[in-house]
């Protein structure tokens, strides 16, 4: 992995378009601005990969589990 | 268009039921095109299908039927992408999994769709109040012998 030191306010180039700055350092906290174009997504990392671990479990799913499911009761409905 | 599947065969999908997600599902990026079907009349589950491989698919399910307080947020450069110009053309689903007795849906990685070009993104959302395992219903054992 390359690691480059940067300041408060400092910025990396990836590419042409990605932007990524050093906003605030608070003890062991790092706050980072990202610009990125609109077709690049740009998630936590923790959280994409509950959402992918999640989507690879779901493509396991057995037909056989909804069968007995009947719609919930919602009051109003 | 013709669809084949491991799970159903082979089924005949209108063209109105095939929505493209230009950047995949978290995870399965490089599948792109997915038939929405309905194998049920009851009109709760529908099936995601992948038209590009036949064992891929995915149980989902409108997030409004269960948890009606429920919210994605879309934001502008995602409604950009999806070509919305308001939310009241889309529709969003959430894709449905099961631990142990229960069955879960993804709260937090909600799929929206464009329903007049049927183009589609999964969201990942930061709300910390929608998480990727809620709890819809419980598939007890008990429930099965009475039903």
């Amino acid at each position: 992995m390359l690691v480059l030191s940067r300041h408060r306010d400092e910025t990396i180039m990836i590419g042409d378009d990605i932007e990524l700055t050093v906003v605030d350092i608070r003890g062991d906290k790092v706050r980072i601005g990202i610009k990125a174009p609109s077709n690049i997504p740009v998630h936590r990392k923790e959280v994409y990969e509950a959402i992918r671990r999640e989507n690879e479990g779901a493509a396991e799913f057995n037909q056989d589990d909804l069968k007995e499911v009947k719609p919930p009761r919602i009051a109003g409905m | 268009m013709k669809v084949q599947t491991t799970r159903f065969g082979s089924v005949e999908v209108d063209a109105s039921r095939i929505i493209e997600f230009p950047s995949g599902l978290l995870g399965f990026s490089s599948y792109t095109t997915y038939a929405l079907l309905q194998p049920d009349d009851d009109g709760l589950f529908y099936w995601l299908q992948s038209t590009e491989a036949p064992e891929l698919a995915f149980v989902v399910t409108d997030p409004s039927t269960w948890v009606p307080e429920y919210q994605a947020n879309v934001r502008r450069e995602q409604m950009e992408e999806l070509e919305l110009s308001d939310l009241d053309a889309a529709q969003t689903f959430v894709i449905v999994n099961k631990y142990d007795l229960a069955l879960t849906v993804n709260l937090q990685g909600p799929i929206v769709v464009n329903l007049a070009s049927r183009k589609a993104m999964q969201l990942v959302l930061v709300d910390k109040r929608w998480t990727t395992r809620h709890e819809i219903v419980r598939i007890a054992s008990e429930q099965r012998v009475s039903a």
